[in-house]
């Protein structure tokens, strides 16, 4: 029995719970749609107001605002047992229960529960996306297509990694994630616009310490054909494995930190 | 070699005090939990753990369970480091928290078993053959379809056990299983412990504050207080040693005198009854009985030991816990 098959039966059988009351899921999905529609209008109303960024024309800036959307609010639907249930899984001992199996705890953090809503939000960014191919001409071939993959994938590792930091200062009951928080949410909001527009110590943040810049956006330029930095073009599709590389530091320290984790009382 | 090895085990926990007045910093008190814990337990034991709250009995099974790990000290299981070797040391054992959860909440407890053989990696067959024996043993079979969060806290019980037995582990820790429990399901969750230990040959390790279930079940007992351990042996053996006052409840017949009795005892009267509480040390009961003979015509008498939680109470308090 492989990961992927646990992963899928456990979010089989937390959707099963989830539906057990329709009518509050339909609620907070309106709500959700209303919340991520409005962050687009945002941008309609910027767009209607300045007409271009910089160099980036208005189909430019949709496709990097969906690129973000996608990317976002896929780690947060599938991943929510890091990004949003992972305070309570230590508060209530599940911790304790995760550990005494035989699974690795970051696996069965992701098995814990999952974020159906999302799926309006992901739908707002891929309608996004497809606005902003269709107004700035996207010449689509099978190696764009690839790599917009390869992008989001290493996008949503990013984002889970990022939420990975939180709950290590959870588990070394820390109890201020706002830092956290400006590189997760306030990493979302900032680089839903490509950020050569962003003076430079915000555009170091995002290249280096929490890499959207190298994840999401160098992919995103280069299939809109036009430069985010001045590097040459085979660099966007080595660019987004920084995601992995920020993830795989992140988590060694997540293991570490579980080493001293200290549980609650019985 | 025993199957459990602990050796001068020791952890600290840093607790975090606020100040009184606010503050950035804050003052930093260590607690040590276990101060240097040694001990053995042979394959197929079934061992009581108790002391008072607080005593490191849960930081004892936390850790040898693989969830903490410690400052110093080391623990082996069958050859196995727990928090060293965590995910093949755990596919060994079954833990169950008398006071929390560990299968999910909304679902049928069947589809909690099933994924659980997921976690486990068990193979459908054994999986299932193992499902009906426990199912059989702890009369789960009519519940095997309702959600979690409707059962009784017996039925919870009943489960959960189930899901921790179901990959036949040869070591169970169970951290306050009787805790809440009505005595109908006390009873049956003693015997279903009796039966895994003889049937199988599970090794089982529980702590409790009920005494009732060390005297029911566990040849063995060991008592942990601050940290260290007070006292492992046989439960009668410990308690002979706190075995030291009687009650004996009187009913005379016609009148009776008791100023023959010798000073300084507790006495009482119900209704009818005379009832004399009095210690062993200073009174062996056969004098007070030649006593109360002299005081008049006995009609009916019982005498009663002391209340096994009394007996450990005082304990507590000589050990100074």
């Amino acid at each position: 029995m492989n990961t992927v098959k646990l992963y899928i039966r456990s979010m089989g059988m937390l959707l099963k719970c989830q539906m057990q009351y329709p009518a509050s899921f339909l609620m907070q999905t309106l709500a959700q749609l209303i919340m991520e529609g409005g962050e687009m209008l945002a941008l309609v109303l910027i767009i209607d107001r300045f007409g271009h960024l910089g160099s980036w024309q208005p189909g430019d800036l949709y496709f990097f605002f969906g690129m973000m959307s996608v990317t976002f609010y896929l780690t947060e639907c599938f991943g929510r047992g890091v990004t949003g249930t992972f305070p309570s899984l230590v508060r209530s001992g599940q911790l304790d229960t995760m550990l005494a199996r035989p699974r690795a705890v970051l696996t069965q953090v992701l098995c814990s529960d999952i974020d159906p809503r999302r799926i309006v939000c992901i739908a707002v960014g891929v309608t996004a996306l497809c606005i902003g191919s269709r107004l700035s001409a996207v010449r689509w071939t099978f190696a764009k297509a690839l790599l917009l993959c390869e992008a989001v994938a290493m996008g949503v590792v990013l984002i889970l990694g990022l939420f990975l930091i939180e709950a290590i200062f959870c588990i070394y009951s820390v109890k201020s994630v706002e830092l956290v928080n400006a590189l997760t949410y306030g990493g979302r909001s900032a680089c839903a616009y490509p950020v050569n527009i962003y003076p430079r110590p915000l555009r170091t943040l995002f290249t280096v310490i929490a890499p959207f810049a190298l994840t999401l956006q160098l992919p995103a330029a280069y299939i809109l054909d036009k430069p985010l930095f001045s590097w040459p073009a085979w660099t966007a599709f080595l660019s987004p494995l920084s995601g992995a590389a920020a993830f795989g530091v992140i988590y060694a320290l997540f293991q570490k930190a579980l080493r001293h984790y200290r549980s609650t009382g019985s | 070699m025993s199957y459990i090895e602990v050796n001068d085990l020791r952890k600290t926990f840093v607790v975090r005090k606020k100040r009184a007045r606010a503050s950035l910093f804050r003052d930093k008190e260590r607690v040590e939990a276990l101060r240097g814990l040694s001990f053995q337990v042979g394959r197929g034991e079934l061992i009581g753990y108790i002391g008072p709250n607080g005593a490191g009995k849960s930081t004892t099974i936390k850790i040898l369970s693989g969830i903490l790990t410690p400052e110093s000290g080391s623990v082996l299981i069958d050859g196995r480091t727990p928090w060293a070797d965590r995910r093949e040391h755990v596919r060994h054992i079954g833990v169950v928290f008398g006071q929390r959860t560990q299968l999910w909440w909304d679902v049928p407890i069947i589809d909690s078993f099933s994924l659980l053989r997921d976690i486990y990696r068990l193979p459908e067959a054994a999986w299932k053959r193992r499902l009906d024996e426990l199912t059989d043993a702890l009369q789960l079979g009519s519940l095997l379809r309702t959600p979690l969060r409707l059962l009784s806290l017996g039925q919870r019980m009943k489960a959960e056990l189930c899901g921790s037995l179901l990959h036949e582990p040869e070591l169970l820790f169970l951290d306050e299983p009787s805790i809440g429990l009505d005595s109908v399901s006390k009873l049956a969750l003693r015997q279903f412990l009796q039966w895994e230990n003889r049937e199988r040959g599970t090794t089982v390790m529980l702590t409790t504050h009920d005494m009732e279930d060390i005297a029911a079940l566990c040849p063995r007992v060991m008592v942990l207080g601050h940290g260290s351990k007070l006292f492992d042996g046989a439960l009668t053996d410990l308690l002979s040693r706190y075995d030291t006052s009687r009650t004996v409840t009187v009913r005379f017949s016609g009148k009776y005198d008791l100023d023959g009795l010798p000073a300084g005892l507790d006495v009482s009267r119900e209704g009818e009854n005379v009832i004399i509480a009095y210690s062993l040390r200073s009174l062996p009961t056969p004098v007070l009985l030649e006593r109360l003979q002299r005081a008049g015509e006995i009609r009916e008498m019982t005498i009663q030991p002391q209340n096994i939680d009394h007996m450990i109470a005082d304990m507590y308090r000589e050990m100074a816990l």
